[in-house]
């Protein structure tokens, strides 16, 4: 069964052009997707420009305390984030700003806003960072103005600071979708739409290797071995999963690795990616069984699992399809295993919390499994 | 067969096998069995249920009658046990193109319960066997026919089979490829191994054989040695003359020999079945010229297993 299943596997990864469509091509696509859509990522992007001096180390710690992201960079290269997307908020220092806050002396700070109307609020928050910083400065000032030593006095003020209540706000989108995607990192979303569609489709299309055995005479060869037909069946079944896992997880690797992808509790996402895996080795399984034509095969491989990613929401996300798309969704594998990786990335969720999504798919892969195993048992026979 | 005949040293005993598909019977009552050492040959043209037999005999598909015991053991699509003693070469290329030789190998090896250091050494036992240690890595798409076909036989002997079965093997191979399969067939055979060879190219079926079976139509039309099927077309030769002038007296005047038992008339010659062609020929030859025919060319054919099928079925084996 074993041998089955490595032979299956090994074949498809001999393939060149598996290589490059299950491999390469996936973490470009996500690189691209997370390129031209990652502004909407909800994390403040602020880049700095300017001679490190003790304002731009102040700003830069207030701003990242408060939780955005900042960039100390050259005043082009800010101006060109801007411009691309990059940023939200460009703060221009020079050295009269630098003087003016080491002196305690007020300084006007060059901003430039990007166009889109989430910089609004980053703005808002830069300028939150520049008041606390220039508070800092005036009470620092004040308390030395009346006598208390300088290295007291910022002891005393982190002392205060402590021990004060600080009211927190959490900025909630008045709109729910825009909500949904908030704190998801520029690559998440396509990581998780791209590994559910890869997945699925090359599963599909390496259903053609189980008609190119039957074709090959390789099937009579190897029912004539010592194994029983329902051993030949689990190797296939397998064989496929394996094929369907080894590109999840290249994927899910790949993209933690080169694109910071947060895949949340990686137990959790890895116990969707294996039901996900054995629901497409079953549809595999299914399609390499019912057809005889491996080009064909490959085809309809390729539009099912293109319909299906769509339906299932890995092309547009399903939080924007409308009602009925959205039950529609609920048909596919696709959209059950994206809700729960989503609820995994997004929010810090429990098992039991992914249950229904998970034994949705479980149901799905056991309901496809049996017919699968059925129909490739029966095309077996077929090719004796 | 005479049931009695089935020794304890039999490796393949077939009794009364019959496989139906619909209304058509493709193998109809047969039975035989091949003793360890011994090649047994089903000789019998395309489609004559040849390969019917040996998916029964191997387990691949079910009889609806008979039974097919190998080693001892029921053989059925089920049974495991009984595979393991039999390596089954089906007639097309049954291997991966996109493997290696050796990789091909270990796979079937595996599934044959080979492993480890066994499965090593058997399988570069089996590359030197068929001559491809030195293009064991290369795939085998990359392969000519003929080494197909070698790798082909290679893997139904990777775990030492007591049944070989080799399903028209030299199908589609080259002359030079051909003969070093036959070799390596007569060699396992010397070497013990129980042989069931089908083929429809009789000089094949005469070479390898101990035993042939004449097939047509999904039944045997006779069994035994070669000498015990050539004696059922009455030990008749036939004889060829090719020549010009008055064949149609010359076919009157050979019919009244007493030696001649046919006379058959294409044209541009005649074909005579006669007893004892050499004895008769000078008289055929003497005969034709006196009648008005010129004879410029004559052949004798001894009776062969053609002759047997054509006695036997009344047609061609490659009909």
């Amino acid at each position: 069964m074993a041998a089955i299943a490595a032979v299956e596997l090994r074949r498809f990864l001999r393939d060149k052009s598996n290589i490059f469509f299950v491999f390469v091509f996936p973490l470009m696509l996500i690189l691209l997707l997370g390129s031209q859509f990652g502004a909407g990522s909800g994390q403040a992007r602020v880049a700095i420009s300017g001679p490190g001096s003790a304002l731009s180390q102040a700003l830069t710690a207030e701003l990242e305390a408060s939780g955005a992201d900042v960039t100390a960079t050259g005043a082009d290269a800010a101006r060109t984030d801007l411009s691309r997307g990059r940023a939200d908020v460009g703060l221009f220092l020079d050295d009269a700003d630098a003087e003016a806050f080491d002196a305690g002396r007020p300084a006007e700070l060059d901003v430039v806003v990007a166009p889109e109307s989430a910089a609004q609020a980053v703005l808002q928050q830069v300028r939150s960072a520049v008041q606390a910083v220039g508070l800092e400065r005036g009470q620092l000032a004040a308390l030395s103005g009346a006598g208390v030593p300088q290295e007291h006095a910022g002891t005393a003020l982190d002392q205060a600071a402590e021990q004060v209540a600080v009211p927190t706000v959490e900025i909630v989108d008045a709109n729910d979708v825009e909500q949904e995607f908030r704190g998801l990192g520029r690559f998440d979303l396509g990581a998780s739409q791209q590994l559910l569609l890869f997945v699925f489709l090359s599963s599909l299309t390496g259903a053609a290797t189980l008609i190119q055995a039957r074709r090959y005479g390789v099937v009579g060869r190897v029912m004539s071995a010592p194994v029983s037909s329902g051993q030949v069946v689990a190797g296939q079944a397998m064989g496929r999963f394996a094929i369907a896992f080894v590109q999840g997880g290249f994927i899910m690797v790949g993209t933690a690795l080169l694109f910071g992808v947060d895949w949340g509790n990686l137990w959790l996402s890895g116990l969707v990616l294996v039901l996900f895996c054995a629901v497409s080795a079953a549809a595999a399984m299914m399609i390499g069984s019912v057809m005889d034509n491996d080009t064909a095969a490959a085809g309809v491989g390729v539009g099912a699992g293109l319909v299906l990613a769509g339906l299932g929401g890995c092309m547009v996300p399903p939080e924007f399809f409308p009602e009925t798309l959205a039950a529609i969704s609920l048909a596919t594998p696709h959209r059950w295993a994206y809700d729960a990786l989503a609820d995994i990335q997004r929010h810090e969720v429990t098992l039991a919390d992914i249950l229904p999504q998970l034994g949705v798919l479980a149901g799905m892969a056991a309901a496809l499994l049996v017919l699968g195993a059925w129909l490739l048992r029966r095309s077996l026979n077929r090719a004796l | 067969m005479d049931v009695a005949e089935v020794t304890a040293k039999d490796v393949l005993d077939v009794r009364g096998l019959v496989r139906r598909y619909g209304d058509l019977t493709a193998v109809d009552g047969v039975s035989f069995h091949i003793r360890a050492g011994e090649t047994y040959g089903l000789l019998g043209p395309n489609g004559a249920g040849k390969t019917t037999i040996i998916s029964m005999v191997a387990g691949l598909i079910p009889a609806n009658e008979g039974s097919v015991r190998v080693a001892g053991r029921d053989m059925t699509p089920s049974e495991t046990e009984a595979k393991r003693v039999i390596g089954l070469v089906p007639q097309e290329l049954a291997i991966y193109p996109d493997l290696t030789a050796r990789e091909n190998l270990k796979f079937f090896g595996r599934l044959q319960g080979l492993t480890g250091k066994d499965l090593t050494r058997r399988t570069n036992e089996v590359l030197e066997l068929i001559g491809l240690s030195d293009r064991a890595g290369d795939l085998t798409k990359k392969y000519s026919g003929g080494m197909k076909r070698r790798l082909n036989i290679g893997i139904g002997l990777l775990h030492r089979p007591a049944l070989l079965i080799l399903d028209e093997p030299t199908v589609g191979v080259d002359p030079q490829s051909r003969n070093s399969i036959l070799e390596s067939v007569e060699r396992l055979s010397v070497e013990g191994m129980a042989v069931l060879y089908t083929t429809h190219y009789m000089e094949e079926a005469e070479r390898l054989c101990d035993r042939i079976a004449i097939i047509d139509e999904g039944r045997f039309q006779a069994e035994g040695t070669r000498d015990q099927l050539i004696t059922l077309t009455g030990g008749v030769d036939r004889i060829n003359l090719r020549g010009g002038g008055s064949t149609a007296l010359a076919a009157e005047a050979l019919r009244a020999l007493p030696a001649v038992q046919h006379v058959d008339s294409d044209g541009s010659g005649l074909m005579l079945t006669v007893s004892d062609g050499p004895t008769a020929l000078a008289g055929i030859v003497t005969g034709a010229g006196d009648a008005g025919m010129s004879v410029t060319s004559v052949e004798i054919v001894r009776p062969d297993l053609e002759s047997v099928f054509l006695h036997l079925t009344g047609k061609a084996l490659r009909d």
